[in-house]
């Protein structure tokens, strides 16, 4: 079960996720941003699943985050939750799928799906994006996906059919290493599979007029 | 519906990069079946938000899976998009120990009907039927003629009823035009009902706009302060805007109406 494994991490001392982290408390856990570790007091309290969900969709200057793993998540709030099923629903509200991804990868019951494929499938107006070119797929991901500013996702799959993600920083292919920058021993954040976000802006690159 | 402990259910909704409140209704009729506690498992997966159709069943532990489209009608997604994203093989796909169950569409649900009638009624009251053109906007696309027959059938249906003066089907990409609706209506009241989903993009953003009753789109329905008021004086006419029919609390029954339906009629394949 997905909430075993998250235990298992748990008790081998992986307690962070993207830019959340968290920690066991005497009402079970406590989960917050890893910037205000140091000043959870003053932190706007809550106590219920629901309201990762509200936390998660909106940065810090009110604006909407379609891209759940965008290095901005808001500050100065901090949620308990009483059980570990309750931490695997809210960390499943800030970063969908992750500890999912990640129990399936290490079992090895998924393989990351090249970006040629997931192309080549779209259809209506994404059709046109099987026409990027392995160089402008290259330009794009490195620019659309990177950890600073856009997803702190790992990236695991290549272009091609077979290829790794070689054209990126080994950093960015790398689970064990911690998008954040804070070098913690953060479950493995991955990516399987451009989303639609990134297809939509293959889209954008084809249709932008050439300079 | 009696409980399906043993199963899970996932509700798709489009989902929307741009609009913070296109998801808000497929959230909600979850937590609403959650607080009935009927399902072991409930999710909500989107084409365009997260978590994504290509990673929900990862996160599904239970081996039997209903997946009801929160769609307003069979059209691309439900037909196309969907399937292909889930790797569906029909209305039952059997892999990896798993029974995964594809029902209709929402907006299939006979109970739709009474829901836009019910709509209708509230965003106008007091106002009299027999001077009042009702019109149920769909978006029309030219990648699937049935999304436009879904918002036809709830207009010739309503329209059989002979309660409204007029009741049309119009669309915001194919002809009759939401953009028409002063040549199109002849009453002095138009109600508007979009059969929609969600307080979106579309409906609560660029169908204002097209209806002339903004002049360019608004910020989301969730910034601003306060919903539209009813009703707009255009053009000698009164306006009333409804919010779509898929935030209806009602829904959250739908949902649970589009399984039974799903049980009944695939219910001898599955016990085979």
């Amino acid at each position: 079960m997905i909430r075993d494994e998250l235990a298992r991490l748990i008790k081998h001392g992986y307690k962070a996720l993207g830019e959340l982290e968290f920690a066991e408390s005497p009402a079970g856990y406590r989960l917050y941003h890893w910037a205000d570790r140091n000043s959870l007091t003053g932190a706007r309290q809550y106590c219920s699943v629901k309201d990762a969900r509200e936390i998660a969709k909106y940065d810090s200057a009110g604006a909407y985050r379609p891209l759940k793993g965008s290095p901005n998540l808001p500050r100065g709030w901090v949620i308990e939750l009483a059980t570990i099923d309750e931490l695997r629903r809210a960390l499943d509200y800030f970063y969908p799928g992750a500890i999912a991804a990640w129990v399936a990868h290490r079992a090895g019951e998924v393989t990351p799906v090249d970006l040629r494929h997931t192309l080549n499938r779209q259809s209506g107006m994404y059709r046109l994006t099987r026409k990027l070119t392995n160089e402008q797929a290259r330009d794009l991901v490195r620019e659309a996906c990177n950890s600073e500013s856009h997803c702190l996702r790992t990236i695991l799959w290549g272009i091609e059919e077979g290829e790794r993600p070689d054209f990126l920083p080994p950093s960015k292919s790398d689970p064990k290493v911690d998008q954040t920058g804070q070098n913690r021993a953060a479950i493995p954040f991955i990516c399987l599979e451009a989303c639609n976000l990134l297809v939509a802006k293959a889209r954008s690159t084809l249709k932008r007029p050439s300079e | 519906m009696p409980h399906k402990r043993n199963s899970a259910l996932v509700l798709v909704g489009h989902g929307s990069t741009l609009n913070p409140d296109s998801s808000a209704p497929t959230f909600q009729h979850a937590d609403e079946i959650a607080r009935r506690e009927l399902f072991s498992e409930i999710y909500c997966a989107f084409w365009k938000e997260e978590p994504s159709l290509r990673e929900i069943l990862r996160m599904v532990e239970l081996d039997d899976v209903y997946i009801v489209p929160n769609f307003i009608s069979e059209g691309y997604f439900t037909e196309i998009v969907i399937p292909r994203e889930l790797e569906l093989a029909g209305s039952i796909t059997r892999r990896s120990g798993k029974v995964i169950k594809y029902c209709e569409p929402v907006g299939n649900d006979p109970r739709m009907i009474d829901l836009l009638l019910h709509r209708a009624k509230e965003v106008a009251p007091g106002v009299a039927p027999e001077q009042t053109s009702l019109l149920i906007v769909g978006h029309g696309t030219h990648l699937n003629e049935k999304s436009a027959e879904a918002a036809r059938t709830q207009a010739s249906t309503i329209r059989e009823r002979g309660f409204y003066a007029e009741v049309s089907a119009v669309y915001m990409e194919e002809p009759p035009f939401i953009a028409d609706w002063r040549e199109n209506t002849s009453q002095p009241n138009v109600v508007v009902v979009p059969f929609f989903i969600a307080d979106g993009l579309h409906s609560y953003q660029d169908i204002p706009v097209l209806l002339g009753i903004e002049s360019a789109r608004t910020a989301a329905a969730s910034q601003q302060e306060v919903f539209r008021r009813n009703p707009r004086h255009l053009d000698g006419r009164s306006l009333y805007y409804a919010s779509a029919i898929g935030t209806d609390p009602l829904m959250a029954d739908v949902i649970l109406d589009t399984i039974d339906r799903f049980d009944e009629k695939h219910g001898y394949e599955l016990a085979a």
